[in-house]
């Protein structure tokens, strides 16, 4: 890898420039919410002002109501946690009843996460959805790793994604994001399969799929066996599968995993990703994603960058670094 | 529906005093800036280890004690140090500082009408000591049953005894082994207590969930009422990651589809209840205690 940003002189914070594209969605800056940690937004608005952020990602939401799994849902791990969760959420008909307004209210700027166990389903959400005003932009989640059907294994296969979004794309104007399985043989295989099906844009990464034992009950400490493994333990691997999806499609790129600071975020954008979601990180200190983008600001300015934008993949791969092929 | 106003904030605290509290049990006091709403009886924090810190997540911990030194608030917390976060937090000096998100969940309820019946299992003696001092400022006297294994798990017996007293309220303590009190446990002693008692009772309770299932069956089988706090692994603690599920009773269940809602306005899972925001402190007939773990 090579750096190839030049060092310059100090500028001031006001004068740097944050603002990110994703297909029609002008962002004021990168940070967004990852989807499953700030519930619905409202849930935080009363400590963080969802107006500053680059869009709030909202709770996967599926056509019908779920409950999600039984208990035991979360388990700290080294510098991590798991969670099977389940896919809990109030489902379609609340959401844009309910969530939708409260939303609009706070003057965030929404990506809507969708879920289905088919095609067809999610042709259903955003059927419903897809012209409500309220609604920036979509994130269809392929990759939840705790749902006995549609979850990350069914959506691993790039031909179902490229037919799902050519589906998909039909049924709305506003951007589509495919928030893609870290669990892949290739990531660039799925990221590649989703440009051809006309999404706008790939989040990398969900949760790595993770077991944490109890070993003096010989069970695992979640109610299903697995969960899904997020935090900063997991940033590194998802920096290298946003390089690698980046490098391999020419749509934009939301990295995600592990991220807690402003530097963290830098990394992603610097390996290629436009906007970087917050996570984890919000359980842990709930202004976190408003302190990653205060952080990234001041970081910025302080390295005379003017623009966040040019700095998106600035770490340039030379071919002779980049990965191995894994099967090649 | 508990429409529930949102209050909590995450702030630094102070570490006023730690020391051994007996019984492997420590007491610790945290000193809260101006802002941090007082916590009432039932209600917890989460505690978060300044950096660099061996654990992620912040710790949950339910508030044993809130008092005023001067202008500043003073919440205490009485608490086992039997994980790397919690031996990490029995570690702290005086004067250092700890993260502090809270107030959190739903405390006792209280005010409600009843002869008040404090049932106490080991270190969950604490919130209750609190919600004696809160019915004893409304000149309600209460039954205080305590109950543990053995005596030496009667954890900070002294100190209860003494603010009982003060109160008016009278203290029935119960081991299992007999080595203190009555010989047998908390729902024995509450069969042998309740005839002496003017109904309606109201319960509030603090122990291990095995405790609290068999006072939850109690007050339903007697006709009362009984509060209890319930525990669970926690992430957020704020309701958001939705980590910490406690199952719900038919009765529960059906409540919630014909409203829609719950404590957390915007859920409203028919199924689960989340310790966090519907809790941590239930009613006895909101939960199915077959199921809870």
């Amino acid at each position: 890898m090579s750096h190839v940003t030049p060092k310059s002189k100090p500028i001031s914070e006001k004068r740097v420039d944050l603002s990110v594209r994703i297909g029609k969605l002008q962002l004021k800056n990168p940070i967004l919410t990852a989807s499953g940690t700030f519930g619905y937004g409202d849930e935080y608005a009363h400590v963080v002002d969802l107006s500053v952020l680059g869009a709030v990602v909202t709770k996967t939401v599926t056509v019908k109501p779920r409950p999600g799994n039984a208990p035991t849902r979360v388990a700290e791990t080294a510098s991590g946690m798991l969670n099977s969760i389940g896919l809990e959420n109030v489902g379609l008909e609340r959401f844009r009843s309910e969530k939708l307004p409260r939303l609009a209210k706070l003057k965030a700027t929404v990506i809507a996460s969708i879920g289905g166990e088919t095609p067809e389903e999610l042709e259903t959400l955003l059927g419903a959805l897809g012209n409500e005003p309220g609604v920036g932009a979509f994130e269809v989640n392929f990759s939840c790793p705790n749902v006995a059907a549609g979850g990350a294994r069914f959506w691993a296969d790039p031909a179902r994604l490229e037919r799902t979004l050519v589906g998909l794309r039909r049924l709305t104007d506003r951007p589509l994001i495919a928030k893609l399985s870290p669990d892949v043989t290739d990531i660039r295989e799925t990221a590649r399969a989703c440009e051809r099906g006309g999404a706008d844009a790939v989040t990398a990464v969900n949760t790595f799929v993770g077991l944490a034992l109890d070993l003096d009950r010989m069970r695992s400490k979640l109610g299903k066996a697995t969960g899904g493994l997020s935090g900063p333990a997991i940033k590194p691997l998802a920096l290298a599968r946003c390089w690698e999806a980046s490098g391999a499609i020419g749509i934009p790129v939301v990295g995600s995993g592990g991220i807690v600071s402003g530097r963290d975020a830098l990394e992603f954008i610097a390996v290629g990703a436009t906007a970087v979601q917050v996570g984890t990180a919000t359980f842990v200190e709930p202004e976190a994603a408003t302190r990653v983008l205060a952080e990234m600001r001041t970081w910025l300015a302080q390295h005379g960058h003017a623009k966040l934008s040019s700095l998106i993949g600035a770490v340039q791969a030379p071919a002779a670094q980049e990965p191995a092929k894994p099967h090649a | 529906m508990a429409t529930t106003t949102r209050t909590w904030r995450q702030v630094s605290a102070r570490v006023r005093t730690q020391r051994e509290y007996g019984a492997g049990f420590r007491w610790l006091e945290l000193e809260m800036p101006a802002g941090f709403a007082a916590p009432v009886a039932g209600q917890f924090v989460q505690l978060l280890l300044d950096p660099p810190s061996p654990v992620l997540l912040p710790r949950p911990m339910s508030v044993a004690s809130v008092s005023k030194k001067g202008t500043k608030l003073v919440v205490g917390f009485l608490y086992a140090p039997v994980g790397t976060g919690t031996q990490a937090i029995a570690r702290l000096e005086p004067g250092s500082t700890i993260g502090v998100t809270g107030p959190l969940g739903q405390g006792y309820p209280l005010d409600e009408p009843g002869t008040p019946v404090l049932v106490a299992g080991g270190r969950g003696v604490a919130p209750l000591l609190m919600a004696a001092d809160v019915l004893a400022k409304s000149r309600r006297r209460c039954e205080f049953v305590f109950g543990a294994r053995t005596a030496s798990l009667l954890v900070g017996l002294a100190e209860a005894r003494e603010r009982l007293a003060k109160r008016g309220s009278k203290l029935h303590l119960a081991t299992d082994d007999g080595t203190r009190g009555f010989k047998g446990n908390v729902v024995q002693m509450l069969d042998r207590l309740a005839p002496k008692l003017a109904g309606p009772l109201v319960i509030y309770s603090c122990g291990p969930h095995g405790m609290l299932a068999a006072v939850a069956r109690w007050a339903m089988a007697n006709g009362a009422r009984a509060h209890l706090a319930m525990e669970s692994v926690m992430a957020c603690g704020t309701g958001v990651c939705r980590g910490c599920p406690l199952p719900r009773s038919a009765e529960a269940r059906d409540r919630v589809l014909a409203t829609g809602a719950d404590a957390a306005p915007l859920q409203g899972n028919p199924e689960w209840a989340m310790c966090c925001t519907d809790g941590p402190v239930f009613e006895a007939r909101e939960l199915d205690w077959d199921r809870v773990e």
